[in-house]
């Protein structure tokens, strides 16, 4: 065995530094534990609110912060995290990884979840937390009606989770795609990975949108723009967006646990999926579909008609390849020798209780039953029995699953049986009455007497359901040293975590592991790719982080927070650039349809992928506002066409001017590089100057932020553009820095072609903003 | 049933229960049936398992699937046919209707009647008459929903809605918010009050309307 590159699992210096992706999946594991019992003590206290209406236990306000903290924490905080948690443990070693493509940005990722969960639940203690639900309904989150700088801390920890998960995005994308060992082509990727594959694909598109309406917000709060008080943008425009990322977001957290279920079955059944392939297609297509039935969110808004029957048909279409998936699940057992175990029976339970969550879903989606239904309990029991009973079941099924393999202990079957009884009884006990009581409003801490006893019964069942996960703590801290040894493959699994030993080693395999002849092989290194070579910690993921963390808590919670924040941030910047960190890719693999790009490449495409998705829905937003209102100023009539067309004159020279300095590196000639790039900056520059005189003109003529909608939407979007196009410059500056040393030449200009990818697109998202605001 | 859009929507609820319970039934039935009937006796290999580092053969689209997603596909088709045809009845309020207008505000009900007379919490309308109702808010998003009655609808600063029924029992019934709409939300809460007809047109003309 090669030496162990890590310091010891009982050192700080290694949680705090460590990359390796099966230590950040713990981490990612106990962080999201950690949130689940927040979010969970929260739902008992206004659970116990709830448990009679006369109790003043909570008034209206702390009650609707509870509620809000506890759908913002479970959500985004802990459910999607956890199944996170496996994804990365469990990911690289289904697919052959030595780790993830980039384990610095992983750890990066990890981080920023953290914090951002942090100062989302800072917000809640500070004068007033948000308290609009997690959906954040405008206009009831401005200034107008919100005028807590709370609203403003949650969003900042938010707009770090987005970080968070846009990073693990294309993280994922590149290591699923590039990293697979040979013969593991992507109809037989794992059904795990499968999953994971197609919640990174949709959170790339659904997080920006959620992006999008955080800076829109944020803009309307501190800069004044308008799109959220005005009636024509205002209370829709906020439906739209956050729905467009929210009815994603529901599949997001539940597809990890899905695939997690399908292992377990297979595992417990010693057989291939039922319907496997067909079940890869239902996934595709649910996944696609998810960004199609936002609307059924917008039922009651008074849309058009013939938009809400589009909506009401995929909706309820979409429970359609939701039975393909579930059916092939049960359609797995027949004719099999089931091995019945922990793991196995959170399975079952979830199927159980998916089964009357999907169902129910169906009702939801009938725009005549959501005339009634939106707004009251049914909606709450419907998504926890999905989100709950399909996503976090499924992940504590997955969580006794992976344990063995990543303790190399086995837990206590008789505790985690118990669980399992003690977590349905309370499950059930706790959301079926709640279909009963559905008359109740939703986040309202009075409703009817008659329901008095159903709610009574749901905080019982809650409280069971609560103290049920701390038979599950126990059992897992207690085995952690006395378990007995859990050996490589515990449950006869036939993936190829299961390989090797439990826990894995730091490099997952000892050798290449390869299926190129049909079976699992492994492909002795020899010392040939030398591992110890690899590093395995860095500590700017985590400056990075905390940098950004106290930056943004310096805005909004304690100003002396600034300053240390962006000092800890820029040393963790530059040394993040400076540091020599090595990861390898294997050498063969299997990399389809994405041979000949290579992992940095298909990283800066993916990042850009998400970048158009925001700048998409910035655009829709415009559009959108334009649409509604009336009437909107004549092309020439606000703004100057003059700085318009220059501007685009000078962006697309800079483009010109990058394209040449990759040239001239290609050729070897570094003085004309650093002259090319040089330029870039002038030109960039250029653009900003003029874009600073053209603002302070309109400003000087009473055109502000906030003095129309026009106004607000050419500032907010071309202010967006701007910032990128400073970020651009500050790359820029770092390249020329380099270039001026002779960095670049002949076999190393690949620095300057990916950045050209960000430059180029900056210059394209501009040409679309031009004529869309300049001239028409 | 107390109104006509309470008869459409709760009858349509009543389909999809039945439906749905159906579907819930069976699937889960047959889950706990294969649980049973296949649950290892003994942990020992069996024959055709799967072994370690096994990758999946190619797989075509499994027969039984094929016809459980017909079947389902079936369930489904017939829900989507009951909400449009419901959903055409919902919405097209008779032309003789008695418009009121419900104005949401932070937090209370506001109803403005055709002759321009203002209640404010407690709005009154004619039983076994078309009544449609006109929703809007003055300040942030709010839902107008009365449960008993069958009526939903959105109340949204800057935009109208409406929605219609005929309310055959008279009585009172309670109009609660069903959109976070800050921290009033949980008490906005309203009354609406059917009259007979007769006693209504009392009523009205007593603060100076005719409502024919
Ligand atoms: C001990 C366990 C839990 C209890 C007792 C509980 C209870 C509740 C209740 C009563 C509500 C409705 C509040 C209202 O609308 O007035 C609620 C809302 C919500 N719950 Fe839970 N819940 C629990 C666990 C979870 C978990 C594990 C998740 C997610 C995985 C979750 C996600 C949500 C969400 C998203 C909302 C909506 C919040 C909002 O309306 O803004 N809950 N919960
Ligand atoms: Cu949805
Ligand atoms: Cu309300």
């Amino acid at each position: 065995m090669t030496h162990n590159p890590l310091p010891p699992a009982s050192s700080i210096k290694r949680w705090l530094m460590t990359t390796n992706h099966k230590d950040v999946g713990i981490l990612y594991l106990v962080t999201s534990i950690y949130f689940l019992i927040i979010g969970g003590v929260l739902a008992l206290l206004f659970r116990f609110q709830l448990t009679d209406p006369s109790l003043n236990f909570l008034n209206a306000q702390k009650f609707n912060q509870a509620v809000t903290m506890h759908g913002l924490v479970m959500i985004l905080f802990v459910i999607s995290p956890l199944g996170f948690a496996f994804a990365n443990y469990v990911v690289p070693l289904q697919i052959g990884a030595r780790d993830l493509a980039f384990p610095r940005l992983n750890a990066l990722s990890y981080w920023l979840y953290l914090f951002g969960g942090i100062l989302t639940i800072i917000s809640f203690f500070q004068d007033s937390a948000i308290d609009a639900g997690w959906t954040m309904y405008a206009p009831l989150t401005t200034n107008q009606f919100s005028p807590y700088v709370g609203v403003n801390t949650g969003g900042l920890g938010l707009a770090l989770l987005v970080a968070s998960v846009t990073a693990s995005t294309f993280n994922f994308v590149v290591t699923i795609f590039r990293s697979r060992a040979q013969g593991l082509t992507i109809n037989k990727l794992p059904m795990f990975t499968f999953s994971i594959l197609l919640t990174v694909l949709m959170m790339l598109y659904a997080f920006p949108s959620l992006l999008a309406g955080l800076v829109i917000l944020a803009s309307d709060r501190l800069l004044g723009t308008v799109y959220f008080t005005s009636p024509e943008g205002g209370a829709l425009l906020w439906d739209h967006i956050f729905w467009f990322f929210g009815h994603p977001e529901v599949y997001i957290v539940l597809f990890p646990g899905l695939g997690a279920m399908a292992e377990v079955i297979q595992a417990s059944t010693r057989k291939h999926l039922f319907g496997r392939t067909a079940v890869m297609v239902a996934m595709v297509i649910v996944a696609v579909l998810s960004f199609l039935v936002w609307g059924h969110h917008m039922f009651n808004t008074g849309i058009s008609q013939d938009v809400r029957r589009v909506f009401t048909i995929t909706t309820i279409a979409i429970s359609i390849p939701f039975d393909a998936i579930i059916l092939s699940y049960i359609y797995s057992l027949v004719k099999a020798n089931i091995r019945i175990n922990t793991p196995f029976l959170f399975v079952l339970g979830s199927i159980g209780v998916f089964i009357i969550g999907g169902i129910t879903g169906v009702f939801l989606g009938s725009n005549v039953l959501d005339y009634i239904l939106r707004g009251t309990y049914f909606v709450v029991a419907h998504f926890h029995y999905t989100m709950v009973g399909g996503g976090l079941l499924g992940l504590l099924a997955a969580i006794y699953y992976w344990y063995p393999k990543m303790t190399g202990r086995m837990f206590d079957e008789k505790l985690g049986r118990i669980h399992f009884v003690t977590s349905m009884i309370g499950y059930n006990l706790l959301y079926f009455p709640l279909f009963i009581a559905w008359e109740t409003p939703r986040r309202v801490p009075i409703y009817q007497p008659d329901l008095l006893f159903w709610h009574q019964l749901a905080t019982i069942g809650g409280l069971i359901f609560g103290l049920s996960f701390l038979i599950m703590f126990w059992n897992l801290l207690w085995s952690l040293r006395n378990g007995p040894p859990a050996g490589n493959n515990p449950w006869g699994a036939f993936t190829l975590e299961w390989a090797t030993e439990s826990p894995p080693p730091p490099h997952n395999f000892h050798g290449i592991p390869t299926f190129s002849s049909g079976k699992l092989e492994f492909i002795s290194t020899n010392g040939a790719v030398h591992h110890h070579h690899e590093t395995h910690l860095s500590p700017y993921p985590f400056g990075v982080s905390l940098g950004s963390f106290l930056t943004l808590a310096g805005l909004t919670v304690h100003s002396l927070m600034l300053p240390v924040g962006l000092l800890v941030l820029a040393i963790s910047i530059v040394g993040w650039g400076r540091e020599k960190f090595v990861a390898f890719e294997d050498p063969i693999g299997e990399r389809w349809p994405f041979d000949g790009v290579d992992r940095v490449k298909l990283g800066w495409w993916t990042f850009i992928a998400s970048e158009i998705a925001l700048f998409g829905i910035l655009i829709s937003a415009y559009i959108y506002v334009r649409g509604a209102s009336g009437s909107w100023p004549a092309p020439g009539t606000m703004l100057d066409v003059w700085h318009g067309a220059v501007n685009t004159f000078v962006l697309l020279t800079s483009s010109l001017t990058v394209v040449l300095a990759l040239a001239s590196a290609k050729a070897g000639r570094k003085g004309l590089t650093t002259a090319f790039l040089g330029s870039t900056i002038g030109l960039g520059l250029l653009f900003l100057f003029n874009k600073y005189n053209e603002w302070s003109e309109l400003i000087h003529h009473g055109v502000t932020f906030g003095s129309s909608l026009p106004a607000s939407t050419f500032f907010l979007t071309t202010g967006v553009h701007g910032a990128h196009v400073t970020a651009g410059l500050l790359a820029l500056a770092y390249l020329v820095s380099r270039s001026i040393k002779g960095a670049y030449g002949k076999d190393n200009w690949e620095s300057i072609e990916y950045f050209g990818y960000y430059w180029h697109f900056v210059d394209i998202v501009w040409v679309f903003l031009f004529p869309l605001f300049y001239l028409i | 049933m107390v109104s006509t859009s309470a008869e459409a929507v709760y009858g349509l609820f009543n389909l999809f229960l039945t439906l749905g319970t159906l579907v819930g039934v069976v699937v889960g039935s047959y889950m706990i049936y294969n649980l049973l009937r296949y649950r290892a006796r003994e942990d020992k290999p069996a024959e055709g398992e799967v072994s370690l580092g096994e990758l999946p053969p190619r797989q075509g689209f499994p027969i039984k699937l094929l016809l459980s997603l017909v079947l389902s596909s079936a369930i489904v088709i017939s829900l989507i046919v009951g909400t449009f045809s419901t959903l055409e009845y919902l919405e097209s309020p008779p032309r003789d209707s008695f418009e009121i207008r419900v104005t949401a505000f932070q937090w209370g009900w506001e109803f403005t009647y055709p002759n321009g007379v203002v209640v404010l919490g407690e709005g009154r309308i004619p039983a076994n008459r078309p009544v449609k109702f006109i929703v809007t808010s003055r300040d942030v998003f709010h839902k107008f929903g009365v449960l008993e009655l069958g009526i939903g609808i959105d109340a949204i600063p800057g935009k109208i809605n409406s929605y219609w029924t005929q309310v055959r029992v008279p009585g009172t019934y309670e109009i609660r918010c069903f959109e976070l709409c800050g921290t009033g939300h949980g008490v906005m809460i309203g009354k609406l009050v059917v009259m007979e007809p007769s006693e209504f047109e009392r009523w009205y003309q007593s603060q100076g309307g005719v409502s024919k």
